[in-house]
């Protein structure tokens, strides 16, 4: 009986141990550097941020400033992409070290994550179909709207968004729509917007490269009024690992003092989205 | 019939009656719909005139000659010997289906260029996440069903429970208990190891019920009669039960299979690279994923009829009691 007791109480000791600190100081970063590998989760949906090329691999913004990270660590970059809920889920368990997908961070998210670093602004933007009516965002008033899935362009569209991290410009609520739809991504968005105006949704919020990219493929949809808000987007790592913390933050400050960051942006968004305008 | 009837008669599709309805049902079908602006509409020009212009009389025309045709072709191929029908059928649904991609307007050589890695990627990885976890479920499924159909309390409580909870949660939402809240516990597993676990512990509740009934679907003075002779629990299963349950259970576990290749998309939310992840993602940056939407499915149906053709074969070997 004491046995088993004994027993039972270790292991659930050793289970709540590993539950409750995945990460102890300064361990991913050892795990990274021992292994020569950082592993960095992403989204493979998500273009320009992230997407696969024609060749087939992982290409995009948020792909090169993980490579720039690993480069600035030593390390060589391993992608891996699950899905962008099973991230922020948070408890990433060492499956990967580091989130560079255009993360925004704020303060609900910061419960989970540390975010060492902001690397760039994006404007999102507000989407109508060509044929809409719609010159303002007020004429978009008690009209049904689309974004993705617990993004921060579903949280402004429901007015819970938050954006509270250093260096966020204020914003103001300019959509008051009746209806809300979540979508898988921006993609599945816009294929239900090119429909026609007012089939399934009257328009959609989302990033406005994501927009402009969408326009270019030829989707029959565009942009109206101003970006809605300018949206930090940082790296985000879990918690109780300060030293790899700081090796990013160091990592991105000397991206964006030699020009990197500007340059790649320039590359992938042909605009500098690296400061505020 | 259900089986080849020794009384003649004739084929349904010739007699009058049921050629006049056929007839004149796919005409009032076709006349509803404004068919003025397609490929038909130009080629009755010629009786028709301007299509856009012909109004009821173009409406008409255009039902009637559809109308002819079909007739015509459900009648005619009703002379056709039985397995010829079946071909012809085959061969037309086909061509609807493609008539109906083509108006998508799809890039070929997109879809060309990227076929081999849909291929050696997404199918690969497809095939043997369900082939693994097809494996696993059916010996869940054999020791579940037996656990059942015992007497003994533990074992049946176990499997009944385990059956209601497996059956009872959506796929989606074991993925993601599994991949996400076993390292809780503290076992970090991957992805693919994760949705394998899921898939089988999932369908494994499913093949529990379907071997639990075909076991049970054989006559209780099988089992008596084995038993009275001296066999012994295995025996009796191996030799006497189970080659009688197989023919019942094997229609089912097909069904199971199948759907099984299908569902095994549902690990990509987790980052496997598989098939379903693959088209979602490949045509992403160019627009082009209706391509690799409809490459995929085209895929999914391939493996899925490769199964179903295995599965008709296992069904004829177990029906060779069955024939005369």
């Amino acid at each position: 009986m004491t046995f088993w007791n004994r027993r039972q109480l270790t292991m659930a000791a050793m289970a709540l141990a590993l539950g409750a600190y995945p990460a102890h100081a300064g361990a991913v970063l050892d795990r990274v550097t021992s292994a020569g590998t950082l592993k960095v989760a992403t989204d493979a949906n998500w273009a320009p941020q992230s997407f696969m090329n024609a060749n087939n691999e992982l290409d995009g913004f948020d792909v090169d400033v993980a490579k720039e990270i690993g480069k600035h660590l030593g390390v060589k970059v391993e992608f891996v992409t699950p899905g962008w809920d099973i991230i922020t889920a948070g408890n990433w368990a060492g499956r990967w070290d580091m989130h560079v997908g255009s993360m925004t961070p704020t303060k609900k998210r910061a419960e989970i994550f540390n975010f060492p670093a902001v690397y760039y602004y994006t404007p999102a933007a507000v989407a109508v179909h060509k044929d809409s009516k719609a010159k303002t965002l007020a004429d978009l008033d008690g009209k049904v709207v689309g974004a993705t899935s617990t993004s921060t362009f579903e949280a402004y569209a429901k007015k819970e968004l938050t954006l509270d991290a250093a260096g966020a410009p204020p914003f103001e609520y300019k959509l008051n729509p009746k209806e809300v739809h979540s979508y898988e991504n921006s993609t599945t968005a816009f294929d239900d917007l090119r429909l026609g105006d007012g089939v399934r949704l009257d328009a959609v919020v989302s990033s406005l490269p994501s927009i402009l990219d969408a326009v270019k493929a030829g989707y029959p949809i565009k942009q109206v009024g101003e970006p809605v808000f300018y949206e930090p987007l940082a790296i985000a790592i879990e918690h109780g690992d300060p030293e790899l913390s700081a090796k990013i933050a160091d990592a991105v400050k000397a991206m964006k003092a030699d020009g990197t960051l500007s340059k790649l942006s320039e590359k992938w968004y042909g605009q500098d989205y690296s400061k505020t305008n | 019939m259900l089986y080849p009837d020794t009384v003649e008669a004739e084929v349904l599709v010739h007699k009058p009656w049921f050629v006049a309805t056929m007839f004149g049902v796919v005409l009032l079908v076709f006349m509803a719909f404004n068919l003025s602006g397609t490929g038909f509409a130009e080629l009755m020009r010629p009786v028709i005139g301007e299509p856009s212009t012909s109004g009821l009389y173009g409406r008409f025309a255009i039902g009637f000659a559809i109308a002819v045709i079909f007739t015509l072709n459900v009648v005619l191929i009703g002379f056709a010997p039985l397995k010829l029908q079946i071909g012809i059928v085959w061969l037309e649904l086909l061509l609807l289906f493609i008539a109906f991609f083509e108006t998508f307007h799809l890039s070929l050589p997109f879809i060309r260029e990227k076929l081999p890695f849909l291929i050696s990627q997404g199918v690969v990885t497809t095939l043997y996440v369900s082939a693994i976890s097809i494996v696993i479920a059916s010996v869940i499924a054999v020791a579940g069903a037996v656990a059942k159909l015992s007497s003994n309390g533990f074992a049946y409580a176990i499997a009944s429970f385990y059956t209601s909870f497996f059956r009872g949660l959506p796929l989606l939402m074991q993925v993601y208990l599994i991949y996400l809240g076993l390292p809780q516990l503290g076992f970090v597993i991957n992805a693919v190891p994760a949705g394998i676990l899921a898939l089988s512990l999932c369908y494994g509740a499913y093949m529990t019920e379907i071997f639990r009934s075909g076991i049970q679907s054989i006559d209780r003075g099988q089992w008596e009669a084995s038993r009275s002779m001296g066999f012994g629990f295995a025996l009796t299963m191996r030799r006497i039960i189970l080659p009688q349950a197989l023919p019942v259970i094997i229609p089912p576990t097909g069904n199971q299979f199948i759907s099984m290749l299908k569902d095994s998309s549902l690990v990509s939310v987790i980052g496997v690279w598989e098939l379903m992840f693959l088209a979602r993602t490949l045509g992403q940056k160019t627009f082009q994923h209706m391509e690799m939407l409809i490459s995929a499915a085209m895929i999914y149906w391939v493996l899925s009829i490769c199964l179903e053709l295995i599965q008709s074969r296992i069904e004829r070997h177990y029906a060779r009691s069955k024939v005369r």
